[in-house]
């Protein structure tokens, strides 16, 4: 596929345009993986690891025929890199990631990330969960690789709608509950939090082998807000009204919402968590390169 | 520019509203959601130079439109020269045309004065022509075109009547108002003191008017007049004739006048007077013969002198038979019929006889025939008299009703259907309208006691001339039709009152016989001028009839059906038929006010001048200049409203543009 119509899929604004969660996923993940050139063959490795056998649902692609000739009954080989990593995909459903400036609010294009990694996911054949959450658990999704598991992750992505507060402590208390193996945790927010809060709750999560990612989602008006003239703010989730002015819309705001990513990134890379920005007015393929890397490294 | 109410322009403080508006909307406005206000912080704009006031071409719209709408209120003017037209002249001509101008040809010297003063105007003056006698009348202008001011001076004929100068100066103050000119006013006449108003103050002119008098005919004129006539207009015995004439002279010495009496131009009678120096004399004739009906008469003295016509005075007369007043009396109840013709047989020269008759028999007889009815107490009255009655007042006919104990009884007044109630309570008069023709020289009815009334409530439409002293009507009068009724609510025997017992009884009882029957003792001849009714309601399928002294109709057929009233204006005899069908001859001499030659006082004419202006300076037609206030709200109003639709547009294209900024 023509690389310009490869980042085309990705692009928010086209992707805005598909109200259908799963195709969108699917779009996107086809359009990231044909951009790695790799074999549109499911899985990444060629080497043969192990025979399965066959239990209704399973890509018929798989099947060793010359096998079956002969025992008449179906296995599936199981190739290098499919192991049985747990992927538990966190979604910040709170009242800010409501915000949004362009075609794609935040928590459109954070259900789009989270889809695209589900589907990633359910493709590397990975036991994946999901945990909606605002100022409590609103939707969990025990992580399974069974059939269906993908049906019903994106139906709680989909079907996830926006709460008020954001309390980060109560997934994770969740996820420790649930995540038995190592596995890997992507958690989703716009982390309108003190970041020292954020990783202090997400750091137990690494101890125990766990790799974690952060991907911060924000508004590009988040990161560059332009105000025409006196303006009354309305916080989303507090309610909290202020009024500012323009001039510290542009200078002294701009300042301080760069320290605090700064702030985010490098407490993350010092706990060792992954953490990546993204705004809602680039393309996903960084994000989900970024996934990938992570999860190969894990490898 | 001025303002006629400054007052409103304290609203111009209204004006900070807008401004004031218009800052706070700019600065308040609607929140704006945000995900999170984690990194903001409060900042406001301190300094005023960094207010910006948005949407100014609006507010300056506001602005403007809430100023011009209070400047509006205000009512501005500016002073504004204009050439107006000032106060013109009007030369008004006033010429007497009253009896006395007869005299010599004091008339003509009338006219030919006032258009020798017409011919000396310039071509631009405006006039007016003034006919002067009892009234004044407008034959011509105000117009400049003098030819036919000229023609309407030459059509001026003498009338019979007197000339009035209180009637006059209320005329010329009434046209200086109308015209707005001032009058330059030429009164040509002889001057005569009679035509002086009994109130000096009636001859005001005011600022607007000068007076200048031209006085025709000699000052001192020496006039013999038969100034009146005394006699009954109507004869039923010759042998009871009699007519007392008055001969009188103004200026005049002692002078021997021969009396002569006429009737149709047969001579009756003459007698010679010596009339003292300005004085006057009297001379009577008696049974002089009259033949059956009306008749024209004249007493004219000789030798004539100055002013002939005042030496002739007509009168008419009409002889007839007694007329017959049929008194309908319920059966055993012929006492009162007894008092009322013995009240109407006593008094000779009313020509009426009482005639009685039962009641009961009463129906199918025709009323016409009699003066008038007397319906005394009759309780009992069939339907069938009763219309024939009333049929017989409403074409002109006349009743007297009387009512007893049986018509209280009965409930209802005859006639009027009326409710009646029977009232005991001895009373006596309350109130008597003596001015009325049906109780004139009745006197007042001193110590009359009534003790049995008929208690009424008369209609809105009539007449109450008598209450007794409890105020209830004694004698009310009723129009029915062309005729009318006189209810009188107690009897006239002396069972309900003692009335018949007092002096009052015999002049009221023949009193409102003459009225009833018509033949009221009025003079036999009325001064020009007098006006004289026709018919008594609007019924205009009945027509009048008046011909005049050339024996003409002086009445159109319009006026025949319409007109209450006719003037008459012209000495000499006019015969009138009115609309109920009576006629009457009537004798009309000249206003003998006029054969008084006696001048007014050259100091109260000139007291008369001085009510005037000295002078008339405004020259005729000369346009002047003067500044008047020229009022400036329509043109802010105008204003407003342009202001308040462009407002309207921009102000809905700024809401556009803020709803899509929300």
């Amino acid at each position: 596929m023509p690389v310009d119509v490869q980042n085309r899929l990705l692009d928010p604004s086209i992707l805005a345009q598909i109200s259908n969660l799963e195709l969108i996923a699917k779009t996107v993940v086809d359009g990231f993986v044909s951009g790695l050139h790799r074999s549109p063959d499911f899985g990444f490795s060629q080497e043969f690891a192990e025979y399965r056998a066959y239990t209704p649902g399973d890509d018929l692609r798989h099947v060793d025929w010359n096998v079956y000739a002969r025992t008449e009954k179906a296995y599936l080989k199981r190739y290098r890199g499919e192991t049985n990593t747990t992927v538990m995909v966190l979604l910040d459903v709170s009242a800010s990631m409501g915000f949004g400036s362009g075609p794609l609010r935040k928590i459109d294009y954070a259900k789009i990330l989270g889809a695209s990694l589900v589907y990633l996911a359910h493709l590397q054949r990975d036991g994946t969960g999901l945990i909606t959450f605002a100022d409590d658990v609103t939707n969990f999704v025990r992580p399974s690789s069974r059939q269906g598991q993908l049906i019903r992750l994106l139906h709680g992505l989909d079907s996830a709608t926006l709460g008020k507060r954001t309390e980060f402590a109560r997934p994770f208390f969740e996820l420790q509950r649930v995540m038995r193996r190592r596995g890997l945790t992507v958690l989703i927010s716009d982390f309108y939090e003190d970041p020292e809060t954020v990783i202090k709750t997400v750091e137990p999560l690494r101890y125990r082998g766990n790799e974690v990612v952060l991907f911060h989602v924000l508004d590009a008006r988040e990161v560059e807000p332009v105000l025409d003239g006196p303006v009354l703010l309305l916080d989303m989730e507090t309610d909290e009204a202020i009024e500012t002015s323009a001039d510290y819309a542009k200078t002294e705001y701009r300042g301080k919402i760069a320290a605090h990513i700064e702030a985010m990134r490098s407490k993350a890379q010092s706990a060792g968590l992954g953490y990546f920005l993204l705004r809602t007015d680039k393309p996903l393929d960084a994000a989900l390169r970024e996934y990938f890397k992570i999860r190969e490294g894990k490898l | 520019m001025c303002f006629l109410s400054p007052l409103f322009l304290s609203g111009l403080v209204l004006l900070g509203l807008p401004l004031w508006l218009h800052l706070l909307r700019q600065y308040r406005r609607n929140p704006q959601p945000f995900s999170s206000v984690m990194f903001f912080e409060r900042r406001l704009q301190s300094s005023t130079k960094h207010r910006r006031l948005r949407y100014i071409t609006l507010l300056l719209l506001r602005l403007a439109l809430l100023a011009l709408l209070l400047l509006s209120f205000a009512n501005p003017f500016v002073n504004r020269k204009s050439a107006t037209a000032g106060k013109r002249k009007l030369i008004v001509f006033a010429i007497d045309r009253s009896f006395s101008m007869r005299t010599a040809n004091e008339l003509d010297q009338a006219k030919n004065e006032a258009m020798r003063v017409l011919r000396g105007l310039s071509g631009g003056d405006i006039g007016q022509i003034l006919a002067l006698d009892s009234r004044v009348e407008s034959l011509a202008g105000p117009e400049p075109n003098h030819a036919a001011l000229e023609a309407a001076i030459q059509t001026i004929q003498p009338t019979d009547e007197a000339s009035s100068f209180g009637e006059l100066t209320r005329a010329l103050r009434v046209e200086a108002q109308t015209t707005g000119m001032q009058l330059d006013i030429h009164l040509f006449s002889d001057m005569q003191q009679t035509s002086m108003p009994a109130n000096f103050k009636d001859l005001t002119l005011g600022p607007d008017a000068k007076l200048q008098i031209h006085k025709v005919g000699a000052n001192s004129i020496a006039n013999w007049a038969v100034e009146s006539v005394v006699t009954s207009p109507h004869v039923y015995d010759v042998k009871r004739t009699q007519l007392t004439t008055t001969v009188t002279g103004w200026q005049t010495g002692e002078a021997t006048r021969k009396i002569t009496l006429s009737l149709d131009g047969r001579l009756l009678g003459t007698k010679s007077v010596t009339v003292p120096p300005g004085g006057r004399a009297q001379a009577q004739f008696l049974a002089f013969d009259v033949p059956y009906g009306p008749h024209r008469g004249k007493v004219s003295i000789e030798p004539h002198d100055s002013l002939p016509n005042d030496d002739e005075f007509n009168f008419a007369v009409e002889r007839s038979d007694p007329r017959r007043v049929l008194f309908l009396y319920a059966a055993g109840n012929s006492r009162e019929a007894f008092y009322y013709k013995a009240a109407i047989d006593s008094a000779t020269d009313t020509g009426l006889i009482a005639e009685p008759f039962p009641l009961e028999q009463a129906a199918g007889k025709d009323f016409s025939k009699y003066a008038f009815v007397v319906l005394n107490d009759a309780g009992g009255l069939n339907d069938k008299t009763a219309q024939d009655l009333c049929a017989y007042v409403q074409h002109g006919g006349a009743a007297l009703v009387v009512l007893g104990p049986s018509t209280a009884r009965s409930g209802r007044v005859p006639l009027s259907a009326t409710r009646t109630s029977d009232d005991r309570t001895i009373q006596g008069i309350g109130f008597i309208d003596s001015q009325h023709s049906a109780l004139a020289g009745a006197g007042r009815f001193e110590n009359v006691q009534f003790f049995q009334t008929n208690r009424i409530t008369p209609k809105a439409d009539a007449h109450v001339l008598a209450r007794v002293s409890d105020g209830s009507p004694l004698l009310v009068e009723e129009r029915m039709g062309e005729g009318r009724t006189l209810t009188f609510t107690s009897t006239i025997d002396n069972s309900s009152n003692d009335f018949p017992l007092h002096a009052s009884f015999l002049p009221f009882v023949v009193q409102t016989a003459r009225y009833l029957s018509g033949k009221e003792e009025g003079p036999s001849s009325v001064a020009a001028g007098t006006a004289v009714p026709l018919r008594q309601t609007r019924n205009e399928g009945t027509a009048a009839d008046v011909l005049g002294p050339d024996g003409k109709h002086e009445l159109s057929l319009a006026e025949s059906t319409k007109a209450f009233t006719f003037d008459l204006k012209r000495e000499g005899f006019y015969e009138i038929q009115r609309s109920g069908g009576q006629r009457q001859l009537v004798a009309v001499h000249a206003d003998r006010r006029e054969s008084d030659m006696r001048k007014v006082p050259n100091d109260t004419l000139d007291l008369w001048r001085n009510t005037g202006s000295a002078t008339v300076e405004a020259k005729a037609g000369a346009p002047s200049t003067e500044t008047r206030p020229f009022s400036l709200w329509r043109y802010f109003m105008i204003l407003v409203v342009a202001a308040a639709l462009v407002e309207s547009v921009f102000g809905s294209r700024y809401l556009k543009e803020a709803g899509q900024s929300a």
